[in-house]
């Protein structure tokens, strides 16, 4: 008797925890305005970031006395900021202001969750068209309706160690390079005899950074138009990505296969590479890096095909069309495109703004590298293939890029194969 | 008079059932929201195509006769077979072997329990990572032990012939410790007069071990490897983190749930992903009944 009253006493306990528990889960969500004041989440995935978004909400936050923001990171390793957002997204519950890449843009316009900006646009004095570059405000616009500010933009560049070069008494790179010189540097460097285990150069199968930049500046393509073939079967597109592999195989670069495990960048910041290919969003990683940023300095993308090679990508503030606070949370996402918050962003060295009279602040923020190699050609760039499927295409590519980066098979069967499957995808995808 | 008497008693069971389903309701109530219907809609999206936001169109059987035809959905499940069949019965016999050690009468058993058991309480996130280091080709410690011995180095998890094999280690390892426990608690419950009684028969130490350990512990060893089966099949952590996408190795360490997992949180295509769920949960219940039938055989219950 006296155990089953125990028994009883303890379940009425946990029933009570558990009511308990879950008011509370009740009364944590929303996020209502409090004595007036407009609460707005504001949703980023990058801790290098963090400091100069919060600068930027603060001095909004200044102008506007009636709005608090709160920011919200989740970190973009592994898809997590993006599984995060689509179950908030499907429950109600996304942040007023998030980021967006065009990675994801056009399935979360299709999925309804992004605002369309078009009438406030029309009302305030942000004009896209005149401040922003093309590509980057295309990007973010589906059947007319623009669904995202362009916040910055990322390119390419070639970063060296001055170092190995002098050790080596070889000429360090310049902004007029060509690829052809590239190909002799690192003949040069190889001959001159680099530490065990360290490379002139790294060709891991990465698109954005670099056999995209040479497809396009070759005359290759990897989409169509209409986003329902590949070009992979042209050899222009080939060209274009053999000339890393030749680099591979004249022993210049690691194997991908030891790079798929010790990044370039990893082998760069070690000082294991005398040169490496890096977006522009690495240079606060480099420079922060006490062992390498005192010896290093980086020159344009080289020229091929007589062309500047170049990828742009760029994200965008978006507003999620569930918020609370639309109004509110539209005038903050235009805001974030002024010329005082691109100012405040490209200061910072963190980023290029993507506005265009805010671009020069990022080579401004660091005058001993020629940052500029970043933002000079970057209106020659091409904007990155993008279409619904594309997440599933990038895969497939790079697992059937293995084969021809390993020397298993040759490029052009890889790449037969690889357009079957590719439009494989497409096809099914295009429901 | 039948009938009244009939309904009496119907009332009073009425009320003491109520009671009982209010005291399990918070519990009730949290199984249905989080097991029971993710469970039902999960069914019900297998019959669907379902977009990144939950919204769901009627696709009839095709997910599943997509999944016929995807090649590699079916030598991922081929991966998961390898490491369930290889990382089951190696990791049993290694956590009994352990365990067996473990109850013998040496200085310092608490000191190595806890220390078999720390990989149980370790974030397999960090874990992961420092086993990749380990197995790292260039920096890892592992090939610096080969070049001391004199052998050339290797990349471990980059190579597709011994990636798989790598992370079954990883796998193992982690999971001794937890059945080690599990044997262990139940090898203390073996009465020792059996043993006493066996030594003065003069059976040996490891005739005692398969003729009284074994056959007394095999309920314990039903339950170790009903669960580590089942977990195999669930295998997904170590080897998401420990095998990036750009790793040579991708393809032939891929299993069930890391295939869900891509066409669920990278791909979008979610009812595929439910359709794949339902794949894995069939195959560990088909699993999973054949040993409960198996065990009759083997399994000592007096």
């Amino acid at each position: 008797m006296k155990r089953m009253r125990g028994t009883k006493v303890l379940a009425m306990g946990m029933a009570l925890a558990m009511a308990a528990m879950s008011l509370a889960g009740c009364s944590g969500g929303g996020g209502a305005s409090k004595g007036g004041a407009t609460n707005l989440s504001f949703g980023i995935w990058d801790e290098k970031q963090r400091p100069v978004m919060e600068a930027m909400a603060q001095a909004y936050e200044k102008t506007h006395e009636n709005v608090k923001i709160e920011i919200q990171l989740t970190p973009y390793k592994g898809g997590e900021y993006w599984t995060k957002l689509e179950a908030a997204a499907t429950g109600g519950t996304a942040p007023d202001v998030f980021w967006i890449n065009v990675l994801h843009a056009e399935d979360y316009y299709d999925g309804g969750i992004l605002l369309d900006l078009n009438d406030y646009l029309k009302k305030s004095d942000l004009d896209l068209e005149k401040n922003f570059p093309e590509a980057l405000v295309k990007a973010y616009n589906f059947e007319d309706k623009q669904i995202a500010v362009p916040k910055d933009f990322d390119t390419n560049a070639l970063w060296y160690n001055k170092d190995i070069f002098d050790k080596a008494g070889v000429a360090y790179p310049t902004d007029d390079w060509t690829f052809d010189d590239l190909a002799k540097a690192c003949k040069d460097l190889k001959a001159a005899g680099l530490d065990s285990g360290a490379y002139p150069f790294a060709c891991p199968i990465d698109f954005q950074t670099w056999y995209y930049p040479t497809v396009y500046a070759n005359g290759g393509w990897v989409l169509n138009a209409d986003k329902t073939e590949t070009g992979y079967n042209d050899p222009k597109t080939q060209e274009g990505i053999q000339c890393w592999i030749d680099l591979i195989k004249e022993g210049y670069s690691p194997s991908a296969n030891a790079l798929s495990e010790t990044s370039a960048d990893a082998m760069f910041e070690g000082g294991q590479l005398a040169m490496v290919l890096a977006g522009s969003y690495m240079t606060p990683e480099y420079t922060s890096n006490d062992a390498i940023n005192t010896k290093i300095n980086l020159v344009e993308f080289p020229e091929f095909n007589g062309k500047e090679p170049n990828i742009i990508n760029g994200l965008g503030y978006a507003v999620f069309s569930g918020s609370k606070n639309k109004d509110a949370a539209a005038d903050f996402a235009l805001w974030l495109g002024s010329e005082e918050a691109m100012k405040i962003q490209g200061e910072s060295g963190v980023v290029i703004s993507a506005r265009n009279d805010a671009q020069k602040y990022f080579a401004d923020s660091n005058k001993d590298l020629n940052l500029a190699a970043y933002t000079n050609h970057s209106g020659e760039a091409n904007p990155l293939p993008v279409c619904k499927s594309v997440a599933e295409l990038y895969d497939v590519e790079a697992e059937a890029l293995k084969a021809a980066y390993s020397g298993d098979k040759t490029l052009a069967d890889v790449c037969s194969q690889l357009k079957t499957d590719a439009d494989a995808i497409l096809a099914k995808n295009k429901k | 008079m039948q009938g009244t008497t009939r309904k009496k008693i119907a009332k009073r069971q009425w009320k003491e059932w109520g009671e009982g389903y209010l005291f399990i309701a918070p519990l009730l109530l949290g199984i249905f929201v989080f097991y029971i219907f993710p469970f039902i809609q999960n069914f019900w999206f297998s019959f669907n195509e379902v977009n990144k936001f939950n919204v769901a169109t009627f696709y009839g059987l095709n997910n599943y006769i997509e999944m016929c035809k995807d090649k590699e959905l079916w030598s991922a499940l081929g991966n998961t077979l390898l490491y369930v069949g290889i990382t089951v019965p190696v990791g049993l016999m290694l956590s009994l072997f352990v365990a067996a050690l473990l109850n013998t009468k040496i200085r310092g058993t608490s000191f190595y329990r806890t220390i078999y058991f720390l990989p149980s309480v370790t974030m397999s996130a960090a874990v992961a990572m420092v086993w990749k280091w380990i197995y790292n080709e260039q920096y890892g410690l592992l090939n610096a032990a080969m070049k001391a011995g004199g052998f050339s180095p290797h990349g471990w998890i980059t190579d597709p012939r011994t990636a798989l094999f790598m992370v079954m280690i990883v796998g193992i390892w982690g999971t001794v410790g937890y059945n080690m426990i599990i044997l262990l608690a139940g090898m203390q419950g073996i009465s020792r007069s059996y043993y006493e009684a066996a030594s003065v028969d003069g059976a040996s130490g490891i005739c005692q071990f398969f003729k009284i350990t074994v056959p007394m512990l095999s309920p314990t060893i039903f339950f170790v490897m009903i669960t580590s089966v089942i977990g195999g099949f669930q295998v997904f952590d170590t080897i998401y983190m420990m095998i990036g996408k750009a790793n040579t190795a991708y393809r032939s360490t891929q299993t069930l749930v890391m295939i869900f997992y891509r066409n669920a949180f990278d791909y979008g295509h979610k009812g595929y992903a439910a359709a794949i769920s339902i794949l894995i949960f069939s195959i560990i219940m088909l699993v999973t009944v054949i040993q409960m039938i198996g065990q009759k055989k083997w399994v000592n219950y007096d």
